[in-house]
């Protein structure tokens, strides 16, 4: 038929999954204001920066998560690897190893895990809930037992002061153009991954797997592939975040990342990512990253307890599924 | 035989855009077996889920035991005695016997189950059937034919007196069969009425007392059986009316395209062979469960083949998978477009683009937008698909229109074979025509066109071969112009004989 040319703003919002990430965005600005308005320093230059800088985390681990949601599954263990990155990288430098060739060594090992997922979930079937339930516990296990089941010592004590300095600067403490490094770095991460989502086969045949596995196989994608790069996506992300995490630290700590996977799933599903699979896009975890941060930042800064914040995030998650599965069920209706 | 128990009189029942039940008249009466015939979508579980409560009529009047019913809901047709038996069995299969035949209706005594109770009250069921089962089994464990004896227990565990079957046979096994037939003639001197769908027609004779025979939503005919020939059953059956005119186009047939040798695959694949030519449609005629699917599933990879030969131009082509079959160009329309044709959320670029990103990517596999956006416009145009954008999510289509980018994925590529499973199932009256139109297309190309399809009439009024399959063989194949409808359900019908000699 003739093509209609809707306007631009209607068209932008009548892409799948934009007008979830719309409504996570709006959210945002709201909250920040609220905030803003009870306690002034909210829009402090400092804070802002601050709230970039730590919101980064959870966008990278986010990102893992929603290919995963995205495809109709889950990563449990994301938070673990996050942990196994940041050992390993530490023991290594403690070691005097260089920074360079002990993230390499460590990217390894995570990419190990996420295709270990990919062929259990992909391959042997499992479900994903139960194949990644058990490598969150190896993974864990292996961050404990890298260096003996304690903590790291500083990793300057390896590599020296100077070389520990430029490896925290790099992905913590360093700023580039006025900017947090740890944010440039995330953006980086987000840019990249956005592409591939967006623009590639590999992108498409993640939302096809999601959406209708049946055709998909039938459209001669191959599943097991496609679950595969998935889980290794989020083995990334996860490696990346642990490589934040020891630079922040200046050591590895055993229990980093933990519950991050968790963390990813809410970041995600804030922004319109659906747990059932088919829909999201990478603009709404962006927007369910600054959510999270915004909303946790705001609590500290007027002074609320630590329990409170918990309670008001776990409702604001339950509210934006509730919602994604309202709005699903009006459609339905109206296709009738 | 007994009182007349169940009687439907002038049913009408219309779902939109389709008459399901127009004027249709049922009696049943104690201690007989009612065979309900007639082709796919005749109308006979419509009429039996009006019965059994499921859906209710749009006007017609009902008597069950002489009392007159309004509509019922699936409860209170249980309270009255209906029972339907469906074809998939619905078992917690993790459950024991007597836990399942109690389902729902446990007995307690103070709260707690009374297992013991509720397993002898069982095990009395099963032997007044003379039915060699232990209650305490799990069936999950049990063969599907003690399974489906566990559900004509349960049945009679809630004093059901009016028996729906369908197709109980079509998983059993002759010894089964037998067994079954057995329990049924027991039913039938404890005074129930069994309603017996089945298209296994030799089955027949073994139990069955009268016939009811139903075609395009209507009665036609109720006879008695032993006053009846199986000739006379089928011609009732199929002479249905072709309404609808059908665009043929003739066309030279030209050499043989692709050719199949031998395939088995599974139970519902058996030794098939057959050959494609240009300028020729192929219809693949047969009652559902014939194996047409499976046959199509296999060639395209979907299902792992056992044995045989694929030839394209000639020369042999090894299909492992799905790929394969693309690459080779062989392609498959589905059946089911909800299930297995569309990613329904998903937009009609994404879905077109799907089976194609291998010729619209570039090297480093990103999609190349401008070449995806030509190719999604030039399919909407060819094949008329109603949009005002290829980036509507397809879930916003008719049903018509999203039948059309099923196909569409498959023509935006030079295929040498294509596959239509059902291409027409649930699609309007104009959608129809402009996938013939479609299909004839493809046969001017010289593409080699395989149309499986359950209505007869269509298969008729297009294909200018008809191969014939029934459980998973084919069982014949013929010209259009030699064909009847006749000839094709007598074909369709012909099962390898499991019943052989059955004792009174």
């Amino acid at each position: 038929m003739q093509a209609k040319r809707l306007n631009p703003a209607r068209r932008f919002l009548a892409i799948r999954g934009m007008a979830s990430a719309m409504i996570a965005f709006v959210a945002l600005i709201v909250i920040y204001i609220v905030f803003g308005l009870r306690e002034p320093n909210v829009f402090s230059s400092a804070n802002i920066q601050n709230l970039l800088r730590s919101m980064s985390k959870y966008l990278i681990i986010g990102i893992g998560q929603s290919y995963l949601l995205i495809t109709g599954n889950i990563d449990l263990s994301l938070g673990s690897v996050v942990g196994m990155s940041a050992m390993i990288s530490a023991t290594l430098m403690t070691h005097g190893t260089n920074p360079l060739v002990a993230a390499l060594i460590s990217l390894v090992c995570c990419l190990m895990i996420g295709f270990i997922n990919g062929v259990l979930v992909g391959k042997a079937q499992l479900p994903p809930f139960i194949a990644t339930l058990g490598t969150m516990f190896v993974a864990r296990g292996i961050a404990y037992m890298i260096n003996g089941n304690r903590n790291t010592d500083a990793i300057a004590s390896g590599i020296g002061k100077e070389a520990g300095d430029s490896f925290q600067n790099v992905f913590y403490y360093g700023k580039t153009l006025g900017v947090y490094n740890t944010f440039l770095v995330a953006l980086a991460v987000f840019a990249v991954f956005f592409f591939l989502l967006s623009k590639t086969r590999t992108g498409r045949h993640i939302y096809a797997i999601g959406s209708n596995m049946d055709a998909a196989k039938l459209s001669g994608v191959s599943v097991f592939a496609t679950t595969t790069k998935a889980y290794m996506v989020s083995a990334f992300c996860s490696f990346m975040v642990g490589l934040i995490l020891c630079a922040q630290a200046g050591m590895g700590n055993m229990e980093a990342g933990n519950m991050y996977e968790m963390y990813a799933v809410a970041a995600g599903v804030i922004g319109g990512i659906s747990p059932l699979g088919g829909t999201g896009l990478l603009l709404g975890t962006l927007a369910g990253a600054a959510v999270w941060q915004t909303l946790e930042n705001g609590l500290n800064m007027i002074g609320a307890q630590v329990g409170l914040q918990r309670i008001v995030i776990g409702v604001i998650v339950v509210f934006s599924v509730l919602l994604d599965v309202v709005v699903r069920r009006g459609t339905r209706k109206r296709n009738k | 035989m007994g009182e007349i128990i169940v009687t439907m009189e002038h049913i009408y029942k219309s779902f939109p855009g389709v008459k399901a039940l127009d004027d249709v008249h049922f009696e049943l009466r104690s201690g007989e077996v009612m065979a309900l015939l007639g082709e796919n979508g005749a109308g006979k579980s419509t009429l039996m889920k009006i019965l059994s409560g499921v859906y209710t009529r749009d006007s017609g009047r009902v008597e069950v035991f002489g009392q007159e019913q309004g509509n019922l809901t699936p409860k209170q047709a249980q309270e009255l005695g209906v029972a339907i038996i469906h074809q998939e069995l619905n078992m917690c299969r993790h459950l024991s016997v007597a836990e399942n035949i109690f389902l729902g209706r446990e007995k307690t005594k103070f709260g707690t189950l009374s297992n013991r109770e509720m397993e002898q009250e069982a095990r009395k069921i099963l032997d007044d059937l003379k039915i060699d089962l232990d209650p305490k089994k799990v069936v999950g464990e049990l063969p599907v034919s003690k399974q489906q004896m566990v559900e004509i227990a349960k049945a009679l565990s809630t004093n059901a007196r009016v028996l729906i079957m369908d197709e109980p046979t079509s998983s059993l096994t002759s010894r089964e069969i037998e067994d079954l037939f057995r329990i049924i003639r027991e039913l039938k001197h404890k005074g129930c009425g069994v309603v017996y769908i089945s298209h296994r027609l030799e089955e027949l004779q073994y139990i069955v007392d009268r016939v009811t025979i139903m075609r395009d939503g209507q009665f036609i005919t109720m006879m008695d059986f032993k006053d009846t020939t199986m000739d006379a059953i089928i011609s009732n059956m199929v002479g249905r009316e072709i309404k609808e005119k059908f665009p043929r186009v003739t066309c030279e047939k030209g050499k043989c395209v692709f050719e199949v040798k031998h395939l088995n695959a599974g139970r519902m694949v058996r030794d098939i062979s057959f050959t494609l030519h240009e300028g020729e449609i192929v219809g693949f005629a047969g009652l559902m469960g014939a194996g047409r699917t499976e046959t199509t599933r296999a060639i395209f990879g979907a299902d792992p083949k056992e044995s045989g030969e694929l030839l394209l131009d000639g020369k042999p082509v090894q299909i492992r998978n799905v790929a394969d079959a693309i690459r080779t160009g062989i392609v498959l329309a589905p059946e089911d477009r909800k299930k297995d044709g569309l990613c329904t959320k998903l937009s009609i670029r994404h879905n077109i683009a799907l089976p194609n990103l291998d010729v619209l990517c570039d090297r480093a596999g990103v999609v190349r937008h401008k070449r995806e956006t030509e190719m999604c416009d030039l399919a909407v145009e060819n094949l008329m698909i109603k949009t005002p954008s290829v980036d509507k999510d397809v879930a916003t289509l008719s049903g018509g229109n999203q039948q059309k980018v099923v196909v569409a994925k498959w023509l935006a590529r030079n295929s040498r074979v294509v596959m239509f499973d059902e291409p027409t199932r649930g699609i309007d009256v104009a959608a129809k025509v402009e996938i013939y139109h479609l299909m004839n297309k493809l046969k001017q190309q010289g593409i080699a066109v395989m149309f499986v399809s359950s209505e007869m009439p269509e298969i008729m009024g297009i294909a200018d071969r008809i191969i014939v399959m029934c459980d998973g063989r084919i069982t014949g194949e013929m010209d259009a112009g030699e064909a009847t409808q006749e000839k094709v359900m007598t074909l369709a019908t012909r099962f390898e004989k499991k019943v052989a000699i059955v004792n009174e």
